[in-house]
């Protein structure tokens, strides 16, 4: 009977379904003369549920599959950031939760505590070996960079190997998406910043699309064999966008995930469903921000649609 | 008299009863666990949601109908069980098995279609009856399994 896990979440997400936010309404949102007109537009489509925070859609989710390892899976950036934050917050002094993201599988109100008094054991597994060796690394060598460099490949080492652990073929192949997109950025950037290879082959993680010792020795011969290693490993579009314009790519990033998450909408049954709906959640939120920011800043129509990213309905 | 002739003819029975019964009522829980799932978000498509909950159960009555007339049949029913020989109960015992086999895995199969239907009703209400339809489909499997049985159970030579 596996195959026909979360029949009732998933019969649920889809219902909620109807509450995203489609291109019309974004085209709708992109046109509204200001923040009432917004409001009024959000609250017709959405009801008296407004926009929905990933963490209440995150809360949701968790409630109807309470078991599932493999949705956790999501989190693991958020985790990592959060590890960072309260790292630095350690070390700088300041507050740290002002720079935690929701929602997270951790413990935020006793996060800084735990590492404080190193008891990595307190931690969920899959980041209490990277909290340990991150500490380590910040107090020995004072470079902030380099440690969330560090934490950054642990992240996509750690996505990719619990997804192959426990996780789903949706998932195994999100943890691919999201290590390749973000190597890519990271050996762009060092490739153009001339890091040294210490620095690059910390920060880059490596994936079995893109193997890391050919992306370490890509970057250092230059941006140039960076773009030809990207052409042949079948990121010809990637390597594209990336030479257009950093915003472009990370549009790119995103659409690809929302594309694999696309492929789970008429699936009745298991966690690739509930995954993609999450994904949606926060493709529609980073959307609302853009727009939002875009006419902060007097961005035209035209600006605006082209950051807009991929929607799931 | 031969009891196991009457043994292996109510062995069918049983089958047949059971296990379309057990797929009617295995399709028709997962049906429900989709349709609370959808009437928990929205609880005006629950009439929508209970067609399609209910197709699969039918299995379970064709096992029972199946059961009572091959029980009927022998005459257990009558009280006066019939003299079968082995052969005979091995004959009521395969008549009965296209019901309970075919039963039990068109149950299953209609309520994973059932399910799918049901996310047609969340998504897209004024679809339900084609969710409704692509359902019933599968039900064609289990009627002409229960005429064979039917035809068979009555064609035995007693």
């Amino acid at each position: 009977m596996s195959t026909t896990k979360y029949a009732n979440a998933v019969a649920a997400i889809k219902a909620m379904e109807n509450t995203l936010l489609t291109r019309n309404d974004m085209e709708q949102l992109i046109g509204a003369s200001g923040k009432a007109e917004t409001e009024a537009l959000l609250s017709a489509k959405k009801g008296a549920s407004e926009t929905e925070s990933a963490e209440t859609v995150w809360k949701m989710i968790k409630s109807y599959a309470p078991e599932s390892r493999e949705l956790e899976i999501l989190l693991y950036k958020n985790d990592f950031h959060n590890l960072k934050a309260a790292l630095k917050s350690m070390i700088s002094g300041r507050e740290a939760n002002r720079y935690y993201v929701r929602p997270t599988n951790l413990d935020l109100e006793h996060l800084s505590g735990i590492l404080a008094e190193k008891d990595y054991g307190s931690l969920p597994v899959h980041i209490r070996e990277t909290a340990r060796e991150a500490y380590e690394l910040l107090v020995r060598t004072s470079d902030g960079q380099l440690s969330d460099s560090f934490i950054d490949a642990e992240t996509l080492r750690i996505i990719q190997k619990d997804s192959e652990d426990f996780g789903g073929e949706f998932m195994q192949r999100y943890a691919q998406l999201t290590a390749v997109c973000a190597d890519i950025k990271t050996a762009y950037r060092c490739s153009r910043m001339k890091k040294p290879r210490v620095f690059l082959e910390t920060a880059v993680c490596g994936s079995k699309e893109l193997d890391k010792d050919a992306l370490v020795n890509a970057a250092l011969e230059g941006t140039e064999s960076l773009m030809t290693l990207l052409e042949g490993a079948g990121y010809s579009e990637a390597a594209r966008l990336l030479n257009e314009s950093a915003a472009q790519f990370e549009k790119w990033c995103d659409d690809v995930i929302m594309e694999l998450a696309q492929t789970a909408r008429m699936k009745s049954f298991g966690a690739e469903p509930l995954a993609a709906y999450y994904l949606a959640v926060e493709a529609e939120q980073k959307n609302l921000r853009i727009i939002s920011v875009c006419r902060e800043f007097g961005a035209d129509r035209e600006t605006i649609n082209e950051r807009m990213r991929t929607l799931y309905v | 008299m031969n009891s196991l002739g009457i043994t292996l003819a109510i062995t069918g029975a049983v089958l047949a009863a059971l296990f379309a019964g057990i797929g009617s009522a295995r399709a028709v829980g997962l049906v429900g666990e989709a349709a609370a799932g959808v009437v928990s978000v929205d609880p005006s498509k629950f009439s929508k949601v209970l067609i399609l909950q209910l197709l699969p159960g039918t299995q379970g009555l064709y096992g029972l109908l199946i059961a009572i007339l091959l029980l009927s049949r022998v005459g257990v029913l009558g009280g006066e069980a019939a003299d079968l020989t082995t052969a005979q109960g091995l004959m009521f015992l395969a008549a009965s098995l296209p019901m309970a086999i075919v039963g039990y895995f068109s149950a299953m199969a209609q309520g994973r279609a059932a399910v799918a239907g049901v996310g047609i009703t969340a998504k897209k209400p004024e679809h339900n009856g084609k969710g409704i339809i692509m359902a019933a489909m599968v039900e064609t499997y289990a009627i002409l399994a229960l005429l064979v049985s039917i035809l068979l159970i009555y064609n035995i030579a007693i």
